[in-house]
């Protein structure tokens, strides 16, 4: 049976003084694929400046608000409604054939077609030191590994917010053992992408009623692509599969193709930024 | 045409404008001072002190004593003085770059000289003796920038703009000249006589504004304040009054605004208003209270510069 | 023989060991410059002093310079022109316009290839760290078709003569190429100076390139656009090559614009006027990808116009040359040119690629360490000649520091052989005389829908001084007027 989810998203964002140009960019609409459909959206500015639905770089849904005048408060409201799938993580093949899907891994045509989801970027690069940090078990399947991987990352950071923030690198996670799900899902992508296996960033809103953490805010978790599975969803943050709680808004390299917000705001002094994301579910 | 371009044409005008009267009143008020009929006029200090009123510097320390050499660079060739003739010549070829692929390569290469003169004028020479030279070429120069832009340039909007800064300019220049010398009029007042209205400043105003010949050919006698007042404000056939100024300005902007409905909140709609106002004062009105008009008259200018921005400039 | 009598080089001294444009080996003047040799013969020295100077004060008063950025003030400064121009045979022209246009069509081929379907990569041909490791790749551009499947609209391919007589690709210049301005100004400064020699040669003109840049342009317009309303977009007039986007733009006859003059709404482009927003079909480009977008690139760019990116995807606007057309521009992708050429045309190079040693290649980076004396080094992705180290120039401790560098991250560099740069009889400002000095050739090619175009001319670039192989105006180079000749 469906789960009917509504997520309401809200930003109000002060300055100390005048602003007189500035540009948002939104990544905050959930997509709509195999295992969720966008129903509604609704999008509001407290200035009334024109809401412009774009896609990104990467073909994501946006929206992007240029107020042309100047202001110095401004409160953005979003509320999505999603149907999501009630799916078992664990309903699929295992595979037959382990060393097949490793040769997989290593055949040029793989790498060509996952090219993006195999590079390394800043975000997720280990330092020199930590190489060894994680051995995969090549008699495992990739899936039992990943899932270990999944549980090695989990235990490895204490989840805390407030010591880490969007720039921080992993070389600093691994030392302090602390951060928060960005953090996770980074040292996650890192280490399997190190061991050839496609691995990219997702960012959603995730459905906290079971206890999860989430923080209130949006959401990461990793996909990983299993030779004759698919791609497969990590929740590293939790020790979880992705399942119907995960609501998926879009995915890329790492935090930084996935920002839920962009701007660039032409103003003098100090800012604030209130923030809140509510997942509501509505059992149909 | 790009608003931002438009901007940049405008002050284009403007700076080239700009720096002609500066340079102008420095060589007017120094070499007429020379033999000035009377004491005060002939003070250096006098002369000094009225050229930084007329900047918009003025020193307010009327015991301070006045260096020349310090005065004259800080006005002609002061990197550091936003005001100075340099920095006007230098922001004019600026807003000259920004619109290079509008305006001709004539125009262009004729505003470049003029700059490079400029930057490689030795400042040591020109406070020292140089005063006459380096005004004289700054006139000469602006009169060719202006026949370069009357002659090298389509008579179309970018044309019109250049217009629209020159003479929001000139007017502006030349109200602010008449403040000066009027003020110089005003403290003159006493030696051997002089009494206002007789002052030898009216001459030297009429002078600072190029157009001491042609009033003497309108009114064939020797200037008095309410007769050079009147040919420098309400004289429409002289090129340089304020009536002629704004006339040229009116005429510029029906290039940009073509349309003949009634609007209140034009840009030239206000234009037309002052305008029509200035035609239709005679001087006595003016003369009983010179001061308030200078005034009016200025915010009345910038006014309708910060209309023009907002309509046409906003980028 | 009649260089002895030829005044103006009576004193000219030729290096047997390099190969001169003008003389041949025995020193007797070679055909196709024996009448400019004659016409000059004509003047003294003192003569060319004068034109020299005239010359120089022409292009300052034109404001045709550059700004160099000092501790005090900027300054500006003129490109160094020199009034002896370079003669190339119509027949020596042939194979580089074929050339130029070869590689051209090729690295476009390439561009769609990998960011498509990267067949080339898949069959073998060049490596997959090509792509996954360079910084100019542009994962946003996988899958976009630009507007008429071109990447690479505007081409300067560098190109010189070797002792051999041949002509060798030095570097597939596919960013913002630029110096093509000073192509025609070169030849307005020259028919100035020297108007009477040009009676004696049939020469192309030059000042054709704005009016077919604008036409392949205009063929690559965005889907629906009836008459495409094309700008130029400058970083602005601070930029170093700020005459030459002012320059295109008022001889093509469009707008030259900065980003704060473009705004986006609902993905179309738009500028901003004296009567308000008018729609942008066509940009030519003069700023980096980097920059082009901050919502979706360098978030701190004031020089792009957000949303632009999000227009170029859906279409709506053409951006002149593609977004991510760096990555073929790197230095290790030149390595591959004959290979690529072959691959997607089915031909063989018309024009010479100088052989690369990769130093991510360990039994090549062995060969450089062990060779470095009589290499030249490259990153393999600086442009202006930054970075370039050159073997026989180099002390031992210089030699030893580069070496460190190269091992510390192989993948960074390239080597060649010292290649042997052609010279050129070139004015000498502080002897007053004419010297021999290496120079190259930057050729246009400009690719359309279905059509194309080659400068016939290109730019000679002189380096000045004595012995230097590395003629970039940022290094202190100059340039000569380049006639290619429709007959001899």
């Amino acid at each position: 049976m469906p789960l009917e989810y509504c997520i309401r998203y809200n930003t109000t964002n002060t300055y100390e003084n005048k602003v007189h140009s500035a540009y948002w960019q939104f990544l905050i609409i959930p997509e709509t694929n195999e295992s969720q459909d966008l129903i509604t959206t609704d999008f509001n500015n407290s200035l009334a400046a024109m809401n412009e639905f774009s896609i990104n770089g990467y073909g994501f849904s946006t929206i992007r608000v240029n107020p042309r005048k100047n202001f110095q408060e401004i409160t953005f409201n979003a509320e999505f409604k999603v149907l999501k799938k009630d799916a078992n993580p664990f309903e699929f093949d295992p595979s037959q054939n382990i060393k097949e899907d490793y040769l997989r891994l290593n055949s040029l045509n793989f790498k060509v077609d996952f090219d993006q989801f195999l590079k390394n970027t800043p975000f997720t690069t280990l330092p020199d030191s930590s190489m060894g940090l994680y051995q995969l078990d090549d008699t495992l399947s990739l899936f039992d590994n990943l899932q270990a991987l999944n549980t090695w990352t989990y235990q490895s950071i204490y989840f805390k917010v407030g010591v880490t923030d969007v720039n921080t690198t992993l070389n600093n996670i691994i030392t302090k053992k602390y951060g928060v799900c960005q953090d996770f899902t980074h040292l996650f992508c890192a280490i399997a992408r190190n061991n050839k296996i496609p691995t990219r960033y997702v960012s959603g809103y995730l459905h906290q009623g079971n206890g999860y953490f989430g923080d209130s805010q949006m959401h990461a978790w990793a996909e990983a692509y299993i030779p004759t599975i698919g791609w497969v969803g990590f929740d590293p943050t939790n020790n979880v599969l992705v399942a119907s709680n995960h609501i998926k808004v879009c995915h890329g390299k790492d935090y930084q193709d996935c920002a839920p917000l962009k701007g660039i705001v032409c103003s003098q002094g100090q800012n604030e930024t209130q923030y809140s994301v509510q997942v509501i579910s509505r059992q149909q | 045409m790009l608003a931002r371009v438009a901007n940049n044409l405008f002050w284009m005008g403007r700076y080239i404008e700009r720096s002609e009267h500066i340079a102008r009143y420095l060589n007017v008020n120094y070499f007429s001072s020379l033999d000035a009929p009377n004491q005060l006029s002939q003070s250096r200090q006098f002369v000094l002190r009225s050229m930084l009123f007329m900047v918009g510097d003025p020193e307010l320390d009327d015991d301070k004593h006045l260096l020349e050499e310090h005065v004259l660079y800080k006005i002609g060739v002061d990197h550091d003085t936003p005001y100075s003739i340099i920095n006007n010549v230098k922001l004019a070829r600026e807003n000259a770059n920004s619109a290079r692929d509008l305006i001709s390569t004539e125009l262009y290469e004729a505003i470049n000289k003029f700059y490079h003169f400029i930057l490689n004028y030795d400042p040591a020479i020109f406070v020292k003796n140089g005063l006459h030279d380096f005004t004289l070429h700054i006139t000469e120069m602006t009169d060719i920038l202006r026949g370069k832009i009357r002659g090298t340039l389509l008579h179309d909007p970018v044309y019109a703009i250049i217009m629209l800064g020159i003479n929001m300019e000139r007017a502006t220049q030349v109200i602010r000249i008449i403040n000066a010398k009027y003020n110089d009029a005003l403290n003159s007042q006493g030696g051997y006589g002089d009494k206002f209205s007789k002052s030898f400043e009216w001459t030297t105003l009429l002078k600072c504004a190029e157009s001491y010949d042609m009033m003497r050919r309108h009114y064939k006698k020797t200037p008095t304040s309410v007769s050079t007042l009147e040919f420098l404000i309400l004289n429409p056939n002289c090129p340089r009054s304020i009536m002629n100024s704004l006339n040229q300005v009116y005429r510029h902007i029906k290039v940009l605004d073509t349309t003949t409905n009634y609007n209140k909140n034009a840009t030239a709609f206000l234009i037309g208003k002052v305008r029509s106002e200035i035609q239709y004062k005679h001087i006595e009105e003016i003369e009983c209270n010179i001061q308030a008009f200078i005034e009016n008259i200025l915010n009345n200018l910038s006014e309708i510069s910060l209309k023009m921005e907002k309509e046409f400039f906003n980028y | 023989m009649t260089n002895i009598e030829n005044k103006i080089f009576s004193s000219y001294q030729r290096d047997s060991q390099l190969y001169d444009e003008i003389f041949d080996e025995e020193g007797a003047i070679k055909q196709v410059y024996q009448k400019l040799f004659n016409l000059y013969g004509e003047h003294s020295i003192e003569d060319y002093v004068k034109l020299n100077s005239k010359a120089k004060s022409s292009f300052f008063n034109q404001g045709i310079t550059f700004q160099v950025y000092g501790d005090k003030e900027t300054k500006e400064k003129i490109f160094p022109f020199d009034l002896f121009p370079r003669i190339i045979d119509p027949e020596e022209w042939e194979i580089i316009e074929k050339g130029s246009i070869q590689r051209s069509k090729a690295l476009n081929l390439f561009l769609w290839d990998i960011y498509h379907d990267k067949n080339i990569i898949r069959d073998g041909i060049v490596p997959m760290d090509l792509i996954s490791s360079s910084a100019n790749y542009l994962d946003q551009m996988n899958g976009v078709d630009p507007p008429g499947g071109i990447y690479n609209h505007i081409s300067g391919i560098d190109v010189i003569k070797h002792k051999d007589g041949k002509y060798y690709v030095l570097e597939d210049n596919i960013r913002c190429p630029s110096g093509v301005s000073y192509v025609i100004c070169n030849r307005t400064a020259l028919k100035r100076a020297l108007f009477g020699v040009f009676n004696h040669y049939q020469t192309y003109s030059v000042t054709n390139y704005a009016e077919n840049l604008l036409d392949l342009l205009e063929s690559v317009k965005p889907q629906g656009v009836d008459i495409p309303n094309c700008v130029v977009i400058t970083p602005g007039m601070y930029n170093s090559a700020f005459y030459e986007h002012s320059y295109l733009a008022k001889t093509m006859g469009v707008e030259l614009v900065e980003g704060r003059d473009l705004f986006v709404e609902n993905d179309f482009v738009y500028m901003k006027t004296i009567k308000g927003p008018v729609k942008v079909d066509i940009i030519y480009r003069r700023i980096d990808d980097q920059f082009l977008d901050p919502l979706e690139f360098k978030s701190d760019s004031a020089i792009g116009v957000p949303g632009l990116f999000a227009a170029y995807k859906k279409g709506n606007v053409t951006l002149a040359n593609a977004p991510g057309t760096g990555v073929a521009d790197d230095k290790a992708v030149y390595t591959y040119m004959p290979q690529i050429i072959k691959y997607y045309l089915d031909e063989e190079p018309i024009l010479n690629n100088v052989h690369t040693y990769h130093c991510s290649r360990p039994e090549e980076l062995k060969y450089v360490l062990d060779h470095i004396h009589e290499l030249v080094i490259k990153p393999v992705d600086e442009a202006g000649g930054y970075g370039i180290s050159i073997g026989n120039r180099l002390s031992t401790s210089e030699i030893e520091l580069v070496k460190e560098q190269i091992i510390e991250s192989p993948r960074k560099y390239v080597a060649q052989p010292i290649m042997s740069l052609s010279v050129h009889p070139t004015y000498i400002d502080e002897t007053e005389e004419f010297e021999q000095r290496h120079v190259d050739l930057r050729t246009f090619t400009v690719l359309g829908k279905d059509k194309e175009f080659v400068l016939k001319g290109g730019l000679t670039r002189v380096a000045l001084q004595k012995g230097n192989l590395i003629v970039n105006s940022s290094q202190g180079g100059g340039s000569k007027d380049t006639w290619v000749l429709k007959n001899i």
